[in-house]
């Protein structure tokens, strides 16, 4: 197999372990206090900035970033153990996802020293919440078409026209990197005259428009720049250094936990049912799936070690992704066919509900953060077909 | 640390250039030519300690060797040997037979050691064993007077069946009456022990048998031109290779972790060797489905060298414990520590 796709094992962390059992016992002893109720798919649905901030202050946000910004330069393997408990019990932590994931991250790599001091100290203490600006209403899989523009008024501040789509939770977010066009669009080098910038949502000419998905929850949203006067300090990285800024961002989005993990309070709940039960068919249906989780984490746990080594893995994060969310999609059938239960968002049985958020958000897990096709393309670029 | 292993598993791919797979038949049920090689060279003892008669050196050299002959559809009971009777052997506190003759395991429950005088002897009939007829000695899991025991005997004038899976490898029927063996009893933890490093041989050999199924499927996909271009270039070959790429990776992944946990002598190497059975089972039928479709009706031939491993994948993923046996395995002890115990579990196992 093409060295491309394959990573070396993950040494075990005993550091990890040590803040893996921290974090349970605080999680457990808040779902004591019904601070939270579990839930599946909270890293997009469960906003809770109150939690957020109490992450922030025992130290799991910012993780890996250095102390001079406000991190606490842990590795990547730490990293992965919080947020893997923290999805497992279906905690809301969505408010600072986005900013704990990627943004934070981005700013680092190609953020001015301005930025990184005023920003990053806030996400790590949970303060401070992003939003990714690259969808459009006509740019989905294909992001070189994207048409926002951003262009240098003789204040030499940018002024920003365009929209952006599926901005998960701008309606609670302080700052959107906005992916734009600052040069036209040039058919011979579809990727070049892109930029980031750092844009404040709260500044004139922004309006938030809420995007209902299936069950009926406001995640998403359009969010519309018009004439936005955008300072001039405030572009990320290099002018027309986008796509490649882009990218590497993709790769932390692409190479998480949350990629096979949205569903797991699904199999925890049926966990339970099959504890009581006893039920044979159910019970081989819990082996099947907990083997797939078993390898998986492998996955997962090979890119932390492999971000922990300064790699950044783009091909195979997309093939963990790849097999991840198609994982988070089956367990819903696999559940489905060995128990009798009418799935209802509003039904006292744990299960019913957990099965019907878990179907209702299921067509999103395969889609977000480059459909599954897209990586598949990604992969078959790593085995040397294209 | 890596080059000790890189130099044995040159050392193999260079026996095996000059041993070609072949199709096994009643008459030529395994190649004898091969583990001769093998056995010269000094590789039928590796991972096994010198002071019990194997040449020493790592389980995960061991690994690498299974891995490079089950890759190379190798006809040798290799896997068996390496990784399940000869430890099992050992940590029986039975005496190892020469490495140099070939030793296999079968789980027997239709067999019963009985003593006799100072010795044992073995009856009934263990059936579906690897390499029956072949092999020179039989490490059989098989029941005692107070529980299961470990059973040592010379295959000598011990009639096999003639039986095969579906790549046409011996699993043949061995009918034992009053057979003199070697006994060692065994706990019903060692017992589980056991069972799981069977299944994790299998596991090991489809997870190197998947990769080199991948390899062939996209270098084939490279050469065969339809429409004036290579299938590789067609977006629907490629999504289908993608997926075999996901499936083999998510193979290696937990296999790897599961023969880190047998080195480390974890005490979740039976839940860890459960999971990679499961999932490398599972990804047979992704693997071996696709690797076919890519290679259309010259892989469906036995004139082509597919067949030598899709065979053995629909053969070995089903054999020491099929899914089904070890999903449930693996569900009963994840749950062992109650309803809310899943999760705590699973990060356990790794």
């Amino acid at each position: 197999m093409s060295n491309s796709l394959t990573l070396a094992p993950a040494p075990r962390s005993e550091a990890a372990e040590q803040v893996r059992a921290e974090v349970r016992e605080f999680l457990a002893a808040e779902l004591a206090a019904g601070t939270f109720t579990t839930h599946v798919d909270t890293w997009l649905s469960g906003v809770d900035p109150a939690f957020s901030k109490k992450l922030g202050e025992r130290g799991w946000l910012g993780m890996t970033w250095p102390k001079e910004y406000g991190g606490h330069e842990r590795s990547a393997m730490e990293r992965y153990a919080v947020t893997e408990e923290l999805l497992a019990a279906g905690a809301p932590v969505a408010a600072h996802w986005i900013a704990d994931r990627q943004s934070g991250p981005n700013l680092l790599a190609y953020g001015t020293e301005k930025q990184r001091q005023e920003i990053l100290p806030r996400i790590a203490a949970g303060e401070c919440f992003f939003v990714i600006g690259m969808s459009e209403p006509d740019s989905g899989s294909d992001l070189a078409s994207i048409r926002t523009r951003a262009a240098r008024d003789e204040a030499g501040d940018w002024v920003v026209n365009g929209a952006k789509v599926w901005t998960s939770n701008a309606h609670h977010s302080h700052y959107g990197i906005v992916l734009v066009r600052t040069s036209p669009s040039d058919s011979a080098n579809r990727h070049a005259g892109m930029s980031q910038l750092l844009i404040d949502l709260s500044l004139p000419g922004i309006t938030i428009n809420p995007i209902r998905i299936l069950d009926g929850g406001h995640h998403f949203n359009e969010v519309v720049f018009e004439d936005v006067v955008v300072p001039g300090d405030m572009l990320l990285g290099e002018e027309g250094n986008g796509w490649h800024q882009v990218t590497a961002e993709l790769a932390f989005e692409r190479s998480g936990p949350e990629r096979f993990l949205s569903t797991y309070p699904l199999v925890a709940e049926f966990g339970r049912r099959v504890a009581d039960s006893g039920d044979p068919a159910a019970l081989v249906t819990l082996g099947r799936l907990s083997a797939r989780i078993l390898a998986l984490r492998q996955m997962s746990l090979r890119i932390a070690a492999a971000l922990d080594r300064g790699e950044l893995p783009n091909i195979p994060a997309a093939l963990v992704k790849d097999v991840g969310t198609t994982f988070e999609a089956d367990v819903i059938e696999e559940i489905r066919r060995v128990v009798d239960v009418l799935p209802s968002l509003d039904s006292p049985d744990p299960l019913a509900r957990a099965l019907a958020e878990a179907q209702l958000h299921q067509p999103g897990f395969t889609l977000r953060g480059g459909t599954n096709e897209i990586l598949r393309g990604i992969v078959a670029r790593g085995l040397g077909l294209r | 640390m890596a080059s000790d292993q890189d130099l044995v598993v040159e050392t193999v791919r260079d026996i095996l250039g000059s041993h070609e797979p072949f199709v096994l038949t009643a008459d030529r049920r395994w190649d004898d030519r091969l583990w001769s090689a093998l056995a010269d060279a000094g590789l039928t003892g590796v991972g096994l300690p010198e002071e019990a008669g194997g040449s020493g050196g790592e389980l995960a050299d061991a690994v690498a060797i299974v891995r490079t002959l089950a890759s190379g559809a190798a006809a040798v009971p290799v896997a068996e040997q390496l990784l399940v009777a000869g430890p099992a052997v050992i940590a029986a506190g039975l005496t190892l037979p020469p490495v140099e003759e070939p030793l296999t395991f079968a789980i027997a429950e239709g067999v019963t050691a009985s003593q006799d005088g100072d010795g044992w002897t073995l009856t009934g009939t263990a059936t579906g064993v690897a390499w029956a007829g072949a092999a020179a000695h039989v490490a059989l899991l098989a029941n005692g007077p107070d529980g299961e025991v470990l059973a040592l005997l010379s295959a000598d004038g011990v009639p096999a069946t003639d039986a095969f899976n579906l790549a046409g490898e011996p699993r043949g029927t061995l009918t034992l009456e009053g057979v003199p063996a070697a006994v060692a009893p065994l706990n019903a933890a060692r017992t589980r022990e056991l069972r799981a490093d069977f299944a994790l041989a299998r596991a090991v050999q489809l997870g190197a048998a998947l990769e080199r199924v991948l390899t062939w499927t996209v270098q084939y996909a490279g050469e065969r031109h339809q429409f004036g271009r290579p299938l590789g270039k067609f977006q629907a070959i490629q999504m289908e290779l993608a997926e075999m790429a996901g499936e083999v990776t998510a193979v290696t992944a937990v296999t790897d972790a599961a023969v880190q946990a047998l080195a480390h002598g974890s005490s979740g190497v039976v839940l860890a060797a459960a999971a990679a059975k499961v999932r490398a089972g599972a990804a047979v039928e992704v693997v071996a489905r696709l690797a076919h479709q890519v290679h259309g009706a010259i892989g469906f031939t036995q004139e082509h060298k597919l067949h030598h491993l899709t065979r053995r994948l629909w053969s070995w993923r089903d054999e020491a414990g099929s899914e089904l046996v070890w999903s449930r395995v693996l569900a009963e002890g994840l749950l062992a520590d109650g309803p809310d115990g899943l999760w705590p579990a699973l990060t356990r196992v790794g």
